[in-house]
């Protein structure tokens, strides 16, 4: 009773403050207006005409992850990296070879997911490569990707992915080659310029002022965004099989983990 | 074009709202003994934050910020850059998003391995071992 009324004085102190405030007009004037830092962004995501300041692409939000602030996501990706090492370093040792096959869930489900997972595979493939055209991008692809190996673990059994001929040290080599990706991708202007004896910048898009390099923002009138459209495929890679990794993880069987921890107490 | 004194309302009261479950989540996070509650209030609080960023960069009477003409012509941009929200907010929270699952993510493999290893997620149970 008492968790009640604390609930229902929370929910009408908040409402009384609030409407005092809004008579009292103690906040001020809504901002109507939008901001000189979002209108930058805004005006240069797509802008032809200035191709040293553009990202060319439709998509603000993708433009400032992956182009205006990439650097930012660059980081975002080595703390998610850091994440699933730190998870991997915890089940060192634990193997996939000796799990059991388990019975799952009755025939009707597990028809409905075997429908599902090619639509589920398309939809994630769709929002990577259309990331920096509509929103969405690598890592919401990755996430929706991720949503097949709980469908997997759930309704087949943590022994569907032996059986796939996923194991932990496949899924982590696919991780590392989409992280491999991104690398080189933020390489290459680097590299290239350095051939040619020009300079350029890390993740460097298109021209700038002091430097001609330009990755293509079209290929054959199909716009791609330059790194854009690299950076979204190669971060839906790392980031889905780094969530296979989580999950196979923590789809194991407890038993299998505890005689392993009973295992390292020994040592 | 000026907002109603229902629209102020409904939007002084989502941004009440939010700092009411801020300081609930934060009350979760103190309070409670179960290291599972703890982590459920502490990603309680990161979505709140994220949500307060959102509604930061919110403007009234807006369009999402995708540019849908690709003609370049500078007064649909110009049109585009006056009319859209800001997108800073919502790319920052996807970071912050990816950065508070890494964090979820590593906190729930820590506590899986706390109660195989003593048994309990209790922290004050947990805090009377020793060894």
């Amino acid at each position: 009773m008492r968790k009640y009324l604390v609930l229902a004085s929370i929910v009408l102190t908040t409402a009384v403050v609030a409407y005092v405030t809004t008579y009292l007009g103690a906040l001020g004037p809504l901002g109507l207006d939008t901001r000189y830092l979002a209108k930058l962004f805004l005006a240069n995501t797509y802008n032809p005409a200035h191709r040293e300041l553009t990202a060319m692409s439709p998509e603000a939000v993708t433009s400032i992850v992956w182009d205006f602030r990439g650097i930012d996501t660059l980081y975002e990706t080595v703390v998610f990296y850091m994440a699933i090492i730190a998870a991997l370093a915890i089940y060192r040792g634990v193997s996939y070879s000796n799990v059991r096959r388990g019975s799952g869930l009755s025939l009707i489900v597990k028809v409905v997911t075997k429908l599902l997972i090619p639509i589920n595979i398309a939809v994630a493939v769709s929002i990577a490569a259309h990331g920096h055209l509509t929103p969405g991008g690598g890592f919401q692809a990755g996430a929706a990707l991720a949503v097949v190996s709980v469908l997997l673990a759930v309704v087949y059994s943590a022994h569907s992915f032996v059986e796939l001929g996923v194991n932990l040290s496949r899924a982590v080599a696919l991780r590392s080659a989409g992280l491999l990706a991104i690398a080189l991708v933020v390489f290459t202007p680097i590299v290239i310029s350095a051939l040619t004896g020009t300079q350029a910048y890390l993740m460097q898009n298109y021209v700038k002022v002091d430097s001609a390099f330009s990755f293509p923002a079209h290929v054959q009138s199909q716009l791609i965004s330059g790194t854009l459209i690299w950076f979204n495929l190669a971060e839906f890679l790392a980031v889905s099989f780094g969530f296979f990794i989580i999950f196979m993880l923590l789809s194991l069987r407890e038993e299998v983990v505890r005689e392993w921890v009973g295992k390292e107490d020994e040592h | 074009m000026s907002t109603s004194f229902l629209e102020n309302f409904l939007i002084t009261l989502t941004l009440y709202n939010i700092l009411a479950t801020a300081g609930i989540s934060l009350y979760g996070i103190v309070t409670r003994p179960s290291v599972t509650k703890k982590i459920i209030s502490l990603t309680i609080l990161g979505d709140t934050f994220n949500v307060l960023a959102i509604f930061i960069g919110f403007r009234v009477f807006s369009v999402p910020p995708v540019l849908l003409d690709l003609d370049g012509s500078v007064e649909k941009l110009t049109t585009f850059a006056t009319s859209a929200v800001d997108p800073l907010p919502q790319a920052l929270v996807l970071t912050a998003i990816v950065i508070g699952l890494a964090v979820n993510l590593f906190l729930i493999f820590l506590a899986l391995q706390m109660y195989r290893l003593y048994g309990t997620l209790d922290s004050r149970r947990i805090r009377e071992l020793r060894g």
